[in-house]
């Protein structure tokens, strides 16, 4: 720890806002330091996205040896085991693997790191609580990167042995025999699809009337909803979850489903009812730092706050509560540190769900396009069933959605639910940033056999004469 | 290191070419102390550095065209007084009496600048971060920004709309005036001058007022369908009235001029005639009828073309009319006129007449959409009932935005406007 004053800039948590923006803040050639009180990496990196795609890719493998196999006349002889600590250190390798990533290239820009706790002392300065004791680090800018955490709700304690929040989960060394999940977004989805598919019994307990509401396209949703159902999960609508309490050493949830009272009993429950903002730690307070009525911490389109020396980016900044906007932000708010005139100003920002098959989408749904004044769209839909690839790989299950401006065919939002779809969109993203047209995107020769030629065929689809279906008049 | 950087100098002005230095390398130099002199709109202002410290390096050339909120130089200094936003008042280059105002106008725009405060909205952002309609790659649109372009303000030429680089490289063309068109100008395909080279030719940079000056006319020319009407005028009375009026203006030590009459007679008829007094809104497809009346009007420099600007001219005296007219008269002549003092014309007059020609094709101040031409006078004989008498004689011309203006009113103005100059006393009469 070289100087503990006079920072250009102190990056407060490590997660892919924070690192990302003092490894730019470096690259620009400001004075940084970072501060992070767990590990290298925050929550994506150890406990979120990262070792939940691990699970899943472990899982999908065993599911496929399990039923796609023999299909392919790849006959296992024996039974398939599932050696669950063996798994776990393996996740746990992709996880440090990442994470020791992050160090290198912070270290490598000459980014200091310090381990601990920050809370603001005044408004240009916070103080770290570490295990050296506490240090007071003064910045010209301080950028708030501390991210989000499960929600709990009263009368279910996460305690990370009968109730678990997604940490916990990712983290079990032995697979439960039953497990409730609470809550049917995304998070409790990932997770129940791949432990079911590990081979735990789920059944999931989710509020509202349908899974995923709001957040996705209603006839992606219907995909998902018939793969739960073939891969044995249960899933309840309209399903309150009243209380939770230990029986031995099984747990009973008490729920209200449809208005019935009914006792549901399982070995570990699972709590993904979603996140919220860690805007209650470090003493906002101090730093004269305003908090909105979501509990974010309040924003301008430079992500500065009511300070204008602090910003605020990622999880605790706003919606979308995605890595890719906190890394977004953190590089934005690097380069307006350094004096550029950058705003975010984003057409939309890529949604992706790891559930099976994926879901991923960009841009506008056809309510949000109405709201927006779009009175007319075109709207198309192309069946990865028709898509050589998608059948060679045996996934058929989907479809990409596309959907324009009836006038100016210009592309206003892109739904995928099916293979790969994760990483089809990112092509649905720079058509929408950069205000494609469907014929932009339709002339565009695409490769074959790839799914990629899906969103040219969505695109001809979209337009009434995709080539390898029979088109229906558009809508 | 410390940056001075060229500050937000108003409203539309997006670039300034860099005059002259006013510091060396190596001097050390005060805060507020003037470093440089940039012009911009034809008028030129001094930057001052808001730190103190010694200069280090130019960061530009007597000459470049320099962004707003880019470098100028930098200075070796105490590096705590770059904390906070400081904000520049650039005074115009020598002036005192007008630096009131434009201290004023400079100030409020620094606040604007990105020193946001206590503000969640963004609503000091500035440029306006792009809307949700706006069409244009996420590198177009950081080039707008850069360039200090509001991107919502333009009209995208590409397909569907889209902005493009062009569009954005293309607007914020300053002209004498011209602050708020956008429309993208076309992009001529002017064939390459085919140089002779060698002694016989001597090439200078368009710079200055004469780089303003092409670029205002191109734009005119390329936008506005010019027609131009010219009769003449008995201005026999209008000397009469003229020299007695110069006479009584002696006792306040104010030279009058024919051009305060033919303010005040251009005023009249366009109360009357309010196309004449107006502009075309081209992106939002409307006229603009004003109801305030700032002439312009045109004086030759040394540098060039300048259009000083006679503001609400309806509500000043023709003794106070002359008196500013005078005043602008001799900014123009010392280079010292503020960029307060071209903007906001509604209508401009210009007069070759006192160094000659019959009548000339004025070219109109875009966004306006006319321009009155005064030209000789002289003396000539006129048949008046049965036989010829002496008058004297001037020419006027009339050139209109065929767009607005038709051919029968514009001749039907300029009838109405010669019966006021040939008959003062009754214009007199009439005058509010």
């Amino acid at each position: 720890m070289s100087q503990a004053n006079n920072y250009d800039v102190c990056v407060v948590g490590s997660g892919p806002g924070g690192y990302v923006c003092a490894i730019k803040c470096a690259q620009l050639g400001l004075k940084t330091v970072i501060v992070e009180k767990e590990k290298m990496g925050g929550v994506c990196l150890n406990v979120g996205c990262i070792p939940s795609k691990a699970m899943i890719s472990a899982a999908q493998f065993l599911h496929r040896a399990q039923h796609d196999a023999s299909d392919m006349g790849i006959e296992i002889q024996g039974d398939i085991v599932v050696n669950l600590p063996k798994l776990k250190k393996w996740k746990d390798s992709v996880c440090d693997r990442m994470s020791m990533g992050v160090n290198q290239l912070l270290k490598g820009n000459k980014v200091d790191i310090i381990i601990g706790e920050a809370d603001f002392f005044s408004e240009q300065e916070v103080e770290v609580k570490s295990s050296k004791g506490k240090e007071k680090i003064k910045a010209k800018n301080i950028v708030i990167a501390t991210g989000s955490r499960p929600i709990e709700i009263p009368g279910f304690k996460i305690d990370e042995k009968s109730v678990l929040s997604s940490t916990g989960a990712l983290d079990l060394e032995q697979l439960p025999k039953k497990m409730i999940t609470i809550g049917g977004g995304y998070i409790g989805l990932e997770i129940s699809t791949y432990l079911c598919k590990l081979g735990v019994e789920v059944e999931v307990l989710e509020a509202g009337p349908a899974m995923l509401s709001g957040v996705v396209d209603k006839d992606c949703v219907k995909v998902i909803e018939r793969k739960l159902k073939k891969l044995g999960v249960k899933v309840h609508l309209n399903a309150f979850a009243k209380s939770v309490s230990k029986k031995g050493k099984s747990t009973e949830v008490v729920a209200e489903i449809k208005g019935k009272k009914e006792t549901l009993i399982a070995d570990k429950v699972l709590l993904t009812v979603g996140r919220k903002a860690n805007s209650d730690q470090m003493n906002f307070k101090k730093a004269k730092v305003n908090i909105d009525s979501n509990g974010f911490i309040a924003i301008d389109k430079q992500c500065r706050t009511s300070n204008n020396k602090i910003f605020a980016i990622g999880d605790i900044a706003g919606q979308p509560m995605l890595a890719h906007k906190a890394s977004h932000e953190g590089v934005l708010v690097a380069e307006v540190i350094h004096g550029a005139n950058r705003v975010y100003d984003v057409k939309g920002v890529p949604a992706v769900i790891f559930t099976d098959p994926e879901i991923a989408s960009m841009g506008m749904t056809e309510e949000e396009c109405k709201q927006a004044g779009y009175e007319k769209l075109k709207v198309g839909k192309f069946p990865f069933a028709a898509n050589g690839k998608a059948v060679s790989l045996m996934e058929t299950d989907g479809f990409i959605k596309i959907i324009a401006d009836h006038k100016t065919n210009v592309i206003l939002g892109v739904h995928i639910v099916g293979p790969e779809a994760s990483n089809l969109i990112s092509e649905a993203a720079l058509a929408v940033e950069m205000g494609a047209t469907l014929e932009d995107l339709a002339l565009t020769i695409h490769p074959h056999p790839t799914l990629g030629e899906a969103m040219m065929e969505a695109a001809e689809a979209t337009l009434g004469h995709a080539i390898h279906m029979i088109n229906r008049p558009i809508r | 290191m410390l940056v001075v950087n060229l500050p937000d100098l108003g409203e539309g002005v997006t670039e300034g070419e860099m005059v002259k230095w006013l510091v060396n390398i190596g001097d050390n130099i005060t805060a507020d102390q003037p470093v440089a002199e940039i012009m911009t709109d034809k008028a030129t202002v001094e930057v001052p550095s808001p730190f103190s410290g010694k200069v280090i390096e130019f960061k530009a050339q007597e000459g470049d065209i320099v962004p707003i909120e880019t470098a100028l130089l930098t200075l070796e200094g105490d590096e705590s007084q770059a904390h906070g936003i400081k904000s520049n008042n650039c005074e115009p280059a020598g002036s005192t009496v007008d630096s009131q105002a434009v201290n004023a106008e400079a100030a409020s725009t620094n606040s604007v600048s990105r020193s946001i405060g206590n503000n969640e909205a963004g609503a000091l952002i500035t440029p306006p971060v792009a809307g949700q309609r706006v069409l244009a790659s996420p590198s177009t649109r950081k080039l707008a920004r850069e360039k200090n372009i509001d991107i919502n303000q333009l009209n995208g030429t590409g397909p569907v709309g889209r902005v493009t680089r062009d569009d954005v490289l293309g607007s914020g063309v300053p002209g004498a005036g011209a602050t708020t068109s956008n429309t993208p100008v076309a992009k001529l395909a002017i064939p390459d001058f085919k140089s002779q080279g060698g002694a016989l030719e001597e090439r200078e940079p368009i710079r200055g007022i004469r780089r303003k000056i092409v670029a205002a006319m191109q734009l005119s020319k390329q936008v506005i369908p010019h027609f131009t009407l010219m009769d003449e005028a008995v201005v026999t009375q209008l000397v009469e009235t003229r020299m007695q009026m110069k006479v009584a203006a002696e006792e306040y030590g104010v030279k009058v001029t024919y051009l305060p009459l033919v303010m005040k007679a251009l005023i009249a008829t366009c109360k009357k005639y309010p196309m004449l007094n107006a502009s075309i809104d081209d992106n939002a497809n409307e006229i603009v009828y004003k109801k305030y009346f700032n002439l312009g009007f045109a004086a030759d420099t040394p540098n060039g073309l300048v259009v000083p600007v006679i503001k609400n001219a309806d509500q000043k005296t023709i003794l106070q009319i002359s008196a500013e007219i005078n005043e602008l008269a001799i900014k123009a002549r010392e280079g010292k006129l503020a960029p307060a003092d071209l903007k906001d014309a509604t209508i401009t007059v210009t007069n070759i007449g006192t160094i000659g020609g019959t009548y000339a094709t004025p070219i109109i101040n875009h966004p306006q959409v006319a321009i009155l031409g005064m030209y000789k006078m002289v003396n000539k004989p006129v048949w008046k009932e049965d036989k010829f008498v002496p008058e004297k004689v001037m020419n006027f011309t009339i050139t209109a935005d065929h767009r607005l203006i038709d051919g029968a009113v514009a001749a039907r103005f300029l009838s109405d406007f010669l019966a006021k100059i040939e008959s003062p006393s009754k214009m007199l009469l009439e005058m509010v």
